[in-house]
Order: C-alpha cells, then structure tokens, then sequence
C-alpha cells in the first residue's frame, strides 16, 4: 500500500512538471491467433494510456485485438510462445515525456471457456473489462490512475485461489466479484475511489483483503450474503450500516444463517468506509 | 522452357516472375491454416503479416513507397553484364534503385503512390483481412488479384504480392521434370535475392554460364538431388541451391551458391564450375575440371587496407598526444599540488570561519537551548549518537507520511504546502546547531587540556571555545591537504581524510541526536543544570574549595556570607 501512495504521489508529480504533449499520430494493429489444443493459458497484457477493454468470445481465436496507438511512442506487443500470450503495447522512446492519453485504445477478446491465468496490467487509462465468461484459474490487476471499470458479468467456469487488483491513484469499481469463483480476493490500493460490488454468485465461502492508503471504499453487498468486516485502520471513518459490532468485528445481521459468506480484511488509513446493502 | 545461351535464361526467369496476377490463377485452391495475423495499418506503413501451419510467415509491407515480403532486404543491384542490361530493360521503369522504390522481400520490384490504385487495393484487402479469419481469411488473400486498371509498376508489383500470398497460403511446390531440360523456379525470392543483393553473383553468373548450352537443366532456389538411375544429358546449373549427384551429368555442373556433393558412383562427362560455392565432397568422377570462378575483390580489399590505415594513424596521433599531455604534467606537477594543497587548506579555514558565524548566531540566539545540548552531548553521547542515526533514517518516511497526513484534511493542505520545505531546512539546521554543539564541547575539551597550541581557548568566551573545537573537528581534514603537498603521501591523506569524514559523521549524528532528545535543547532529561547559573559551582570554581565543607564549618545559614567570610579571613 505505501508503495503504492508512493508511486502515485511521485507519477502525479512527475505528470505535473513534464510539458504537454504533440499531437499523436495513431496507427492501427488488428491481430488475431487461432485456437489450438491448449489446456492452459497465461495471458499477459500491458497497455501505457489510452482506452482499454477486455471481452470474452466465441471465435474459436485464443484472442483477437485491435489497437489503436501513437507510433513515434509505442509498439505493439503479440507473444504466443510456450503457452504464454503477451499482448499490448510497449514504449520504444527513452527519457521523459507526458504520456498520450488521447486516442489510444486497445480492444482484447480472450477465448471463452479456456482455462486461463490472466495478468493486466495499464497505466493511466479508462479501462473497461468484462471478465464473464471466461475461465480464471488466476487474476492479477494492476493499474496506474486510472478509471476503471472491472465486470464479471457470468460466472468463471474455473476457480482460482487468489485475484489481486493493484490500484493506484485511481476511480475503481469492480461488480459482480462472486462471479469470479476466488476463494481470496485482495485489493491494494494507493489513492482513490474504491467501489467493489460483492454482489455474483458466490459458490463458497471467500475472503476479501483490502489495504488501502488515502481515500474513499464503498462496499456494496447483496441481502443475504453474510458479511464479515475486520477492520484495522487509522484516521477511517465506519459507516456501518447494516452491521453490528461484535468483539473486535462488524457482522451483518444474518451473519449466522447466511448461505455464503464473504470476510473483509480491511487495513486502511486515512478515509472512508461505507457499506451499502443492495437488492 | 528452353534455353539458348545465359542472357535469354536470366530473362526468362525475370518475365516468370513479372508474370501478371491472372498467370497464378491456376494454382491449386487449397488453402493453408492461417495460425495468427497482424494487420498494420500506420502513417507510412501499411502491412499483413501471417503466421502459417507449420511454422511459415509471410509478412508483406508497403513502407515508406516501398514493399516487403518477409523483410528481406535485397538492397541495391549494380552490374554488368548482358544478363544485367536484360534486367534493366525490362525493370528500368519498374525499379527505382533510390527512395521510393518498391520491394518484394525488401527487394525493389517497383514504386507505388500513397493513396494510389495500388495503395488502396491493397488497403481494401488489409481491411478485408481484419475482418476474417483462418479459413476465410486465407481464402480471401489467395483469391486477391490485382485491380484491372493497375498498369505499369504498379500492376508488377501486385503481380508479385499476389505470388507471394499464393506461394504461401497454397504451399504449391514447384514441379521439376528432372530429365527434360528445363528452369526450375523454386523460390521466386531466391532469384530476387540473387539478383538485386548480391552483386558479386550476378558478375559470377556471365562467367559460370559461359558455354553452357541450350540443354541446360537449370534449378533456382531450390535444393536438387539426381539419383543413382538418373541421368541428365546436358548441362547442370545450380543457383542458391545444394545439388547431390548419385547418377551421371552429360554436361558441366555449374554451382551459383551452395555446395555440390558427388558421392560414389556419379559421373560429370564435363567441368564443375564453383561459382561462389564450394564442393563439399567427392567421391564421384569428373572428366573435365574443376573451375572455381570468384569474383576479385579489389575494391573491398582497399577499403580494408585504408580503414586500417586510418586506425593506425589515429591510434599514433592518440599516443603521442597522451605523451606530450603526460610531459607537462611531470612538468607542473609539484607546483600543481602544492597550489591544490594550499587552496584545501584555505577551504577548511573558510569553512570553519563561516561555522563560527553560524555558531556566533546561534549563541546569540539560542543561549541557553545551545547549553542543555552540548550538555546532553557530553553527558549522554552513546544515547545522542543512537537517536542522531535513527533520526537520519527515519527522516524521509515522516517527511512523507507527514506530507500524506497533513494532505487528508482541507485545512492540513496550506500547512502540507509549507511542510514540504520547511521540514527539510528544520533537519538541516537541527544538525548544524547539533554539530555546533558538538564542536564546542570538543572546545572545551581542548581547553582543559594540556595540548599546545590550544592555550587560546578560553573557556569563558563561548564562541572561542566553538571556533576552536570546530577546528579540532577539522584538523584531520586539513592535515589531509597539508600532506598532500608532499609526494608519494597520498594513502596517508586518503586516510586522513577518511578519518576527518568519520569524525564529522560521529559530531552530526551525536549532535542532531542531542537536538531530538532535549526537543531542540527544551528538554533537560539529560542536561538537567545545563544552562542554569549555579553560584556554588562558579565559587567552587574560583576559590578551588568544597562548598559543602565550608558551609558545615560555618553553620548552614547562608552559607555565601560565610564563604566570603571565611574566605576574607583567610
């Protein structure tokens, strides 16, 4: 978490002081790869600035992505080697300079039902990912500041042990993360806006950690889940609605009939927590 | 094809491959797995490139006026030759030998105009290829043929983009009837390759292909193998090929490129002719001889011998300049040093002067708070030393976390503003007046002490006592410069010099420590009389007596008078 605070202080000043940048002359990069017999896939994606969004599909490609980017600043990225897929963009100019956050994008579509170990990781972009539909057997999410919009709009047809999102200075919200079928769910944020849905289907009971450094976390939770909250923070405000304080933990009400249950964890310092119950 | 002398060879093989789109339609339907694809479309740049089953790629550019397949560059072509000016008629106005010229493989075979018929043919096909894959895709490009209305360069180059995609996504292997005489085409880039980037070969070939005649089995860019029942009854030419030989050659074997192995049994009624090639056994029997034709290579090797040239020369004046350079060195050296030692010198005693102001100030300013310091220096130095440290490292995580902190709240935002340089510049001034501390201490170390030349100190003036033990903090230092005027001396200064750094590392932690633990000389915990006029003590001082015997002999009333009294009676 300090890291975090630490790279977003220092990525803010930085973008403060650098001077504007030129207009951006865009090139566009469709590519696509064939579906094989693979078992298992890593995928891999970077992608600098811009827009960027991620989609199941039923093409029978392993993916298919199109890029949109500043060609004096970047390249394209398109790995396929030893059942790792690297796609994305890298910079190719060395030294200081704002980054383009105008006019780049990057459209990915990952095969659906393909047991995949996905790793994103964006930097100052408007990110929308949809991650129904396919089957995570491993989620790690890094992001910059950013704003980001993660949804899991059908259930993972696989189940993972850990998903990790890394948020910077960044406008997170992240729905249906019972869909994801994680048995632990960490969230490490630097600055913010955090907003996780823990509404999905939740097919066991799950943890969900949350270090957070400076701002805003709402947690908006279904009527009926049974949710645990374990807090351990400084200078955060509670609003605890819905909750009741028992020892050193807040319990929602039915906590103990509860079908599935879901604990936070939550470390933070300096901010606010809010619950939200939803219908 | 038949084939009457080399020049009309070569030219058939460059109007096979100027053939127009329509020539490949014939080739057979079936499609190759297109594995992945990349459609590039930039400002300059418009590409496809094609990952295939069983490890082919095709990739085909248009770039900056010119068009690649696979990025293999070819690069100029310069020669002469019969073979050299049929290509030139043929290609004049198709090839450009400078920027814009139009590449297969990276090989100029033509120019096209940005925006252009050809451009946006080709563009429509890319835009077609974003859309579908594998099957369609493949189908797609192997169906393309060049627009009608392209003529000139650009319906060339078309003709060959439209090769390449057929040679790669139909795979089509070019048959070779081995015993008619006839010209293999197995790689059509293998002969653009020989043509336009090897310069030196094409010089080879008007002499390789000297007297072969109209028989002549010529294979190009493909690999040839004539087994033990097989006999061709002409001549044999090889380029950018390998040729094995079990059976019998009527004729001469010509190798362009490659090697040529004539294993056991095989037969060549005439010469082998090694143009750039080599052979690499032989175990069979030639009638004629073995040829090698080379190409001389006079021109490089003069560039050779001129680059070599020029680095010997620059190494020479490089040397003798770096002597002459060592020379006036021995020359000024002793005064050089003297002169750095005396200017090391004058440093130091500059410093130590602006110090003393600084200390001047400081005890103007401070008074008192410098008192509980250099006291709580001199009584807790091991727990002053262990705070400075930890007070160092801690610095920027509370500078930051400060920042943070003070940054949440919206009336925190003007005081985060200032924090940020205030908090610096406070831990630097708590470190100078630490060390000042420190020094007057060290001051009236020396005071007390019965080294010479410290009888200047004087205890009762502060600033006296902080100019001194500053220099006693610095004496290392400038005793390093001080030796450094005399030669072969230099680790002794080294050392001095390490030593005086330690020693001024110690005073400022030890003295920043002392500021943290007494709040900024606030605090007495350690220094509880410090700065405090103890009438006891300053009488002790001046008359040498124990208070406390005095006042039991004169009673305990008022124990001064009777001190004086007693004192005066004495």
């Amino acid at each position: 978490m300090r890291n975090a605070i630490l790279a977003t202080v220092s990525m803010l000043s930085m973008a403060a002081l650098l001077p504007a940048e030129a207009t951006a002359q865009l090139r566009t990069v469709s590519m696509s790869r064939q579906l094989e017999d693979e078992d298992e896939v890593r995928v891999q994606v970077q992608y600098g600035a811009g827009e960027f969004s991620v989609r199941a599909m039923d093409a029978g490609l392993l993916y298919r992505m199109s890029l949109e980017y500043d060609e004096d600043r970047y390249e394209p990225v398109a790995e396929y080697e030893d059942h790792t897929l690297r796609v994305g963009i890298e910079s190719i100019r060395n030294g200081f300079g704002r980054r383009s956050r105008d006019g780049g994008r990057l459209d990915l579509e990952l095969a659906r039902g393909v047991p995949m170990d996905l790793d994103l990781e964006f930097g100052a972009v408007q990110a929308d990912v949809d991650l129904g539909g396919l089957a995570l057997t491993g989620l790690e999410l890094s992001t910059g500041a950013s704003q980001s919009t993660i949804d899991v709009s059908e259930p993972s047809t696989a189940s993972m042990e850990v998903a990790r999102f890394e948020v910077g200075a960044a406008e997170f919200v992240a729905r249906r993360l019972g869909n994801l079928n994680a048995a632990r769910i960490e969230v490490d944020a630097g600055v913010g806006s955090i907003t996780l849905w823990l509404d999905g289907e939740w097919r066991e009971d799950s943890r969900v950690g949350i270090d957070m450094g400076l701002g805003s976390l709402e947690l908006r939770v279904p009527e009926g889940l049974g949710l645990e909250l374990r807090k351990d923070s400084f200078l955060t405000s509670l609003d605890s609605e819905g909750l009741v304080k028992r020892g050193d933990v807040y319990q929602s009400l039915d906590w103990d009939e509860a079908a599935r249950r879901v604990t936070v964890d939550l470390d933070a310092a300096f901010g606010s927590v809010k619950v939200v119950w939803i219908r | 094809m038949l084939v009457s002398r080399p020049a009309d060879l070569a030219l058939g093989l460059l109007l096979a491959l100027a053939l127009p789109a329509s020539a490949y339609a014939q080739l057979p339907a079936q499609t190759r797995t297109v594995v992945s694809k990349e459609v590039s479309v930039g400002r300059t740049e418009s590409a496809l490139r094609l990952e295939l089953d069983g490890g082919d790629d095709l990739a085909i550019t248009f770039d900056d006026g010119s068009v690649r397949v696979n990025d293999e560059s070819v690069g100029s072509f310069v020669v002469g030759g019969a073979l050299d000016v049929a290509w030139r008629e043929l290609l004049a106005q198709a090839v450009a030998l400078d920027d814009g010229s139009v590449r297969v493989n990276d090989e100029s075979v033509g120019s096209f105009v940005v925006g252009g018929a050809l451009d946006v043919a080709w563009r429509e096909l890319l835009a077609q290829a974003v859309a579908l894959d594998d099957g369609p895709l493949a189908s797609a490009l192997v169906d393309w043929t060049a627009p009608a209305a392209l003529t000139g360069d650009a319906a060339v180059v078309a003709g060959a983009i439209d090769q390449a995609l057929e040679g790669a996504l139909t795979g089509a292997p070019a048959q070779v009837n081995a015993a008619e005489p006839s010209v293999s085409l197995g790689d059509t880039r293998s002969l653009m390759r020989l043509l336009l980037n090897r310069d030196g070969r094409l010089a080879l070939l008007d002499d390789a292909f000297e007297g072969i005649d109209d028989a002549a089995r010529v294979e190009i860019g493909a690999d040839v193998v004539i087994g033990a029942d097989e006999t061709v009854e002409g001549d044999l030419v090889v380029i950018e090929g390998d040729a094995r030989i079990e059976g019998e050659v009527g004729g001469d074997v010509v190798m362009v490129g490659g090697t040529l192995e004539l294993l056991e049994g095989s037969v060549v009624e005439g010469s082998v002719r090694l143009a750039d090639a080599r052979l690499l056994r032989n175990q069979g029997e030639i009638e004629g001889d073995v040829v090698e034709v080379r190409n001389e290579e006079p021109v490089l090797g003069e560039v050779r011998e001129d680059i070599r040239r020029e680095v010997v020369d620059e190494l020479r004046a490089e040397i003798r300049q770096e002597i002459r350079r060592g020379e006036d060195r021995s020359m000024v050296g002793p005064f050089r040093s003297v002169a750095s030692a005396v200017g090391g010198v004058l440093e130091n005693l500059v410093t130590i002067l602006i110090l003393g102001l600084i200390g001047a100030a400081v005890i103007a300013f401070g008074g008192e708070k410098v008192d509980v310091i250099a006291e709580t220096v001199r009584r807790a130095p091991g727990r002053s030393a262990a705070v400075g440290a930890a007070g160092t490292i801690l610095l920027i995580p509370v500078w930051v976390l400060g920042f943070v902190a003070l940054v949440v709240s919206i009336v925190g935002i003007p005081v985060a503003i200032a924090w940020l340089p205030l908090f610096p510049i406070a831990a630097c001034l708590a470190a100078l007046v630490g060390y000042l501390s420190v020094a007057r201490n060290a001051g009236e170390w020396l005071a007390d002490s019965d080294l010479p030349w410290t009888q200047w100190i004087r205890k009762s003036n502060s600033l006296i006592t902080m100019t001194g033990g500053l220099l006693g903090l610095m004496v290392l230092f400038v005793a390093a410069n001080v030796v450094s005027m005399a030669p072969f001396l230099g680790f002794l200064r080294g050392l001095l010099a390490v030593a005086g750094f330690v020693v001024t590392v110690a005073a400022l932690q030890i003295g920043f420590g002392a500021v943290i633990l007494t709040r900024g000389g606030r605090r007495r915990d350690y220094a509880r009389d410090a700065g405090r006029y103890s009438p006891d003590e300053a009488w002790e001082a001046a008359m040498k007596v124990e208070v406390d015997d005095v006042v039991e002999e004169s009673g305990p009333n008022d124990s001064k008078a009777s001190n004086r009294k007693e004192t005066g009676d004495a």
